[in-house]
């Protein structure tokens, strides 16, 4: 079948979010087509260019979201009005949205008013598409103005109510940014039009022209979010922005995911955390389906199925060297570990994130200076550090297996995680580990490693004491922490589990297409009923379709207005 | 210390925080304390959490009025049975089954002394008699003290006490404090729920602060904070981008200068070198003025300078140097010979590309002032209209000026009306252009373009047989106001009806979206 894999700064490019997922994705599931279109976010990243796409990427369309390319107005008055109009419902329903309650606090209202916003999206995308394009008009006078109003109506939030001119500018370009693929021409027939399945890979703008092609032509959406994007928006945004701009951008957001989720056929998050901030925003629990991220396992294989390369005084820490980490943390509770067990040592294999992560690194090699002075075994012995600072590729660690490999307990000391990926490679190569309760860490080691609070160094230090001194658990723990992370978080779960989600979702909402002759007109019986039926399109077996006789003596494959049939027929007319 | 001196300390109401090595930050460790639990139970309900930290905490005195006391003693009995323990490893066996007590209990032992010492459970703090359950954590404090605190700043002190223990009794407000800014600048509770988690605070963690998830508990922080609806005043607008670069200036000099220069050899040079000297000198401005427009207010945008625009420029202003000579000797029969090209307009011309170029950049800076300072559509339309017509009339007094300057210098005609009004009409088209709107300016210079050459080509064709008619209109007005009259009536009008599209496009706050000449 055909996917149509949405993307917002994303797969095809080198530099993109989540190209790794994607690719994993896009060449585990080679039964299928998939057709890319991305947004690329800046300049530099469409430059960069794409990763090399393995054969069954059969069309990558692109979109730049950060050129203010200008179509100019709108001709027509009858068009100009229509847009003042839907924009101005759109602005009302905006700078009047309220925040939503709790999901089991709204119930659903159907009515003229539930759907305003969608309604209004819809009517300004078929407004684009008639016109041929709406960026000069989002940024246009008549969109300031139709904003302006709608921000000095009764009902409009408090914050906006004061909105000024510089603000209402901010807020139309953004919203012209954030609305640009209804401009795009990818919903046509040799577009989006003819994929069976939109799979977006985030929420927001990314997910757009899924809800966009669900709206002209009925194909099913499935939205799968890592980190959800409205929660990225509110991060994102910054301090300076004035709060009037804050208010109608985080409503914009906020009715958008409500919008995507209510009308994806499926959402996928990657975690608890991910799910519940979806629940809040109104998805609905029967659609929500957790696919944890995989992750490559086999080349943890070998360390995770030996064990005798253990150095059992050896706590190891692996990851991006930041002060969201808290090795200061680490160092103060490996010291509370040194005062029991004197002998251990401690490695943090890392690359420093950035200059400010390469700053807290320097704060951290002094610390460990100051803490731990360098001491040897006898005194002709030259001395060493128990606490060691390396990086990857190094003589001591040439490989991130290794670096797992060398320790007892790997420990995670993070004050902020979103999905802790170094604890997972450490349950993939089958060490104990310890951990703060943070971000999806307890949800990932599922009771197979300790798990201690954040920022308590004396609770680290004890959680891996007791591991030091109990071999025999470190081993259970292990053994018990590489069979879940096999279980759950191997490349094959995550792949197998989109298979059989894009399958389940084709089933039950196949699209619905109209075969057309070769005058145009609709062709009654033109797609065999074979051709409903999901997960044997691509095989080579021959669908029996019409018999031979009831082909009229010289006619024609009936063309296929949309394209997604194109297995189908053919093979049914050689039946 | 005897073990009864500890147990009275530890039964009063203010546990000593001192026991914690830690920073006796109340917040902190109220928000470190996270609740003992399994690894894998995360139930997030704060009825039985909140009880259980509160047992595992170990301080008789904050029994908490839901905690039942076989509960209460799991938790109590786990933290002097693994102390006891220490060097055998855990009790609990580690096994990795869906429920690993061992998991759970190194999680919940640790925080238990956090809890006691940070005073972890803010809230129903209920000074009841000490249930029996209860005794065994009481006990295991001193035993863990006397087997790993010797050397440890946990040192039992009564007088080193913190009195901080106010804050906890409302601890979503110490939370409040802590995260003031994010609360301040909040526009919806979940910007607070996104920002809190960013800061680590997780369901677990807002459970403490008997809230069902960290959603409830930013809803609570987003209700309680003061808004008095006053806004604060708009921060200063960004220091202006133009007003810091100078790098206009020179090469809005630079017509100027090599006109000049090209006038100067025009006259000190004869015959064919003159000639020389002249197509020199128009390549030099020429390259002058494309130098000077590329940067500063009155930049083209990248495909809004249509090559049409480019063109007419260049008829009207070769029209200006020769085209009222040429009429003359039209009119007169001729031309009879070279005739004398008149240098003063359009040196004046070009020596106006600097005060041009300022005078967009004032309007520019002032519309960008006008735009912070506004609070209606309406309002900034009806400055920045009298702005605009300012900063054109100040650029036709310097240019009047300017004209006046080489008319005394150069001994010739100043021909203030044509090249005054010419000057104008091409500023509002670079004007429009800069801002986007190449349409109008292409059209109306094409339209004046066509007005001066048909002027030119009824002169000529006046003189064909039986054709006189066509010339007198341009003849009459010749002789009634000079050559001069008719690039003044051709441009004057052309410059009106740009002005007049001008207030109404540029005075609109959509035009000042972006810096003028960006893409």
């Amino acid at each position: 079948m055909r996917i149509g894999l949405l993307t917002e700064g994303g797969y095809p490019y080198v530099s993109g979010d989540a190209r790794l997922w994607c690719d994993r994705l896009v060449r585990g599931l080679r039964q299928h087509e998939f057709e890319i279109y991305a947004l690329s976010r800046t300049e530099r990243q469409e430059a960069e260019g794409w990763i090399p796409l393995p054969p069954q990427v059969a069309r990558v369309r692109t979109a730049p979201l950060w050129t203010a390319g200008d179509d100019g107005s709108i001709q027509g008055r009858r068009a100009r009005r229509r847009f003042t109009e839907t924009y101005a419902e759109l602005a009302a329903v905006i700078s009047t949205a309220r925040q939503p309650g709790a999901p089991q606090d709204a119930p659903e209202t159907d009515g003229p008013e539930a759907d305003r916003f969608g309604s209004a999206l819809y009517a300004l995308a078929e407004l684009a598409r008639d016109t041929g394009g709406l960026i000069g008009a989002l940024r246009s006078e008549a969109a300031v103005r139709a904003l302006e109003q709608a921000c000095r109506a009764p009902r409009a939030l408090q914050a906006v109510r004061t909105v000024r001119v510089s603000e209402l500018l901010r807020t139309a370009a953004h919203l012209e940014r954030a609305l640009r693929p209804l401009s795009l021409d990818w919903y046509e027939d040799d577009g989006l039009g003819s994929v069976d399945l939109c799979h977006a890979t985030a929420g927001g703008t990314a997910a757009l022209p899924g809800l966009l092609a669900r709206h002209f032509t009925g194909i099913p959406l499935l939205v799968t979010e890592y980190g959800v994007q409205l929660r990225a928006h509110y991060l994102g945004t910054s301090h300076e922005t004035p709060p009037a701009v804050r208010a109608l951008l985080a409503s914009f957001h906020r009715l958008l995911a409500a919008e995507v989720y209510h009308r994806a056929a499926c959402v996928t998050p990657g975690n608890t955390h991910a799910r519940r901030w979806q629940e809040r925003c109104g998805a609905d629990r029967d659609k929500l389906r957790t696919v944890y991220p995989g992750m490559e396992a086999s080349r943890f294989t070998e360390v995770g199925e030996a064990t005798d390369r253990v150095d059992p005084r050896t706590l190891v820490w692996v990851g991006r060297v930041e002060p969201a980490k808290d090795l200061i943390c680490l160092l103060h509770a490996f010291a509370e570990i040194r005062k029991e067990e004197p002998r251990t040592r401690l490695r943090i294999v890392g690359a420093p994130a950035g200059a400010e992560g390469t700053a807290y690194l320097g704060q951290c090699r002094t610390l460990a200076a100051q803490l731990f002075p360098d001491e040897a075994d006898g005194v002709h012995e030259i001395g060493d550090n128990p606490v060691s600072f390396e990086e990857i590729g190094g003589p001591e660690a040439p490989d991130l297996p290794d670096a797992y490999a060398a320790g007892a307990v790997v420990v995670l000391s993070s004050v902020v995680e979103g999905f802790p990926i170094s604890l997972v490679e450490a349950m993939f190569c089958g060490r104990a580990t310890v951990s703060t309760d943070v971000g999806a860490v307890v949800e990932v080691i599922g009771g197979t490693g300790l798990v201690v609070p954040p920022r308590n160094p004396r609770a680290l230090a004890e959680a891996c004491l007791a591991l030091l001194r109990d071999p025999e658990r470190r081993e259970r723990l292990g053994a018990a922490a590489r069979a879940r992370a096999l279980e759950l978080f191997t490349v094959e779960q995550n792949v197998a589990a989109f298979h059989d989600l894009y399958l389940e979702i084709v089933s039950h909402s196949p699209v619905r297409r109209v075969l057309v002759d070769r005058t145009g007109e609709p062709l009654p019986f033109g797609a065999p009923a074979e051709a409903h039926l999901p997960g044997r399109w691509t095989e080579p077996r021959l669908p029996r379709g019409r018999p031979r006789w009831a082909w009229e003596p010289g006619e024609a494959t009936p063309t296929v207005r949309a394209t997604g049939f194109q297995e189908a027929v053919p093979a049914a007319k050689g039946a | 210390m005897s073990g009864l001196e500890e147990l009275h300390r530890l039964g009063t109401t203010a546990p000593a925080t001192t026991q914690d090595p830690a920073p006796a930050d109340g917040l902190t460790t109220g928000l470190a304390a996270v609740e003992p639990r399994l690894a894998e139970g995360t139930d997030p309900a704060p009825g039985p959490s909140v009880r259980r930290g509160v047992a595992g905490s170990g301080s008789p005195g904050g029994v908490d009025p839901f905690s039942v006391p076989p509960s209460c003693g799991d938790a109590a009995e786990s933290v002097p049975a693994r102390r006891g323990a220490a060097g055998s490893g855990s009790p609990g066996g580690v096994d990795p089954s869906p429920v690993p007590p061992a998991c759970g209990d190194a999680a919940e032992s640790v925080p238990a002394r956090r809890g006691a010492a940070g005073s972890g459970s803010p809230r129903g703090v209920d000074p009841s008699p000490v249930p029996p359950a209860c005794g065994g954590a009481a006990e295991s404090v001193p035993a863990r003290r006397g087997a790993a605190g010797s050397g440890s700043p946990g040192g039992v002190d009564p007088s080193s006490r913190s009195p901080a223990r106010g804050g906890a009794v409302d601890p979503v407000k110490a939370l409040m404090h802590r995260h003031r800014d994010l609360c301040e600048r909040a526009v919806d509770p979940l910007e607070i729920a996104a920002g809190l988690e960013a800061h680590g605070l997780t369901d677990r963690a807002a459970a403490r602060f008997r809230h069902r998830d960290v959603f409830s508990l930013a809803e609570e922080m987003y209700a309680r904070v003061p808004r008095d609806g006053e806004r604060p005043p708009p921060s200063p607008a960004p220091a202006d981008a133009l007003r810091e670069s100078w790098a206009w200036a020179a090469p809005a000099l630079l017509p100027g200068v090599l006109c000049t220069a090209a006038v100067i050899a025009f006259r000190l040079t004869d015959g064919r070198l003159r000639l020389a000297a002249a197509a020199l000198g128009a390549l030099a401005v020429a390259l002058g003025l494309r130098a000077a427009l590329a940067r500063g207010a009155l930049r083209a945008p990248a495909r809004h300078s249509p090559a049409a625009t480019r063109a007419w420029t260049c008829w009207l202003l070769v029209y200006a140097l020769l085209g009222d000579g040429l009429l003359r000797a039209a009119l007169d029969g001729g031309p009879h010979g070279p005739w004398p090209p008149a240098t003063a307009p359009l040196l004046g011309l070009a020596l106006a590309c600097a005060p041009a170029i300022w005078c967009a950049r004032l309007f520019a800076a002032g519309a960008r002032r006008r735009l912070a300072a506004s609070r209606g559509l309406t309002e900034f339309t009806s400055s920045v209209t009298p702005l605009l017509l300012a900063v054109v009339a100040l650029f036709v007094c310097a240019l009047a000026a300017l004209l006046t300057l080489c008319a005394a210098v150069l001994h010739q005609g100043a021909g203030y009306a044509g090249a005054g009004a010419l000057g104008t009409l091409l500023l509002l088209a670079r004007l429009l252009t800069a801002y986007g709107h190449s349409r109008a300016p292409a059209v109306v210079l094409g339209a004046a373009t066509a007005a001066e050459a048909t002027a030119l080509a009824t002169a000529f064709a006046g003189r064909l047989p039986g054709c006189g008619f066509l010339a007198t209109p341009v003849r009459a007005l010749a002789d009634a106001f000079g050559t001069n009259a008719v690039p003044a009536l051709v441009c004057a009008p052309a410059a009106l009806a740009l002005l007049i599209h001008a207030t109404r496009t540029l005075t609109r706050a959509s035009a000042h979206a972006r810096p003028p000449g960006s893409p």
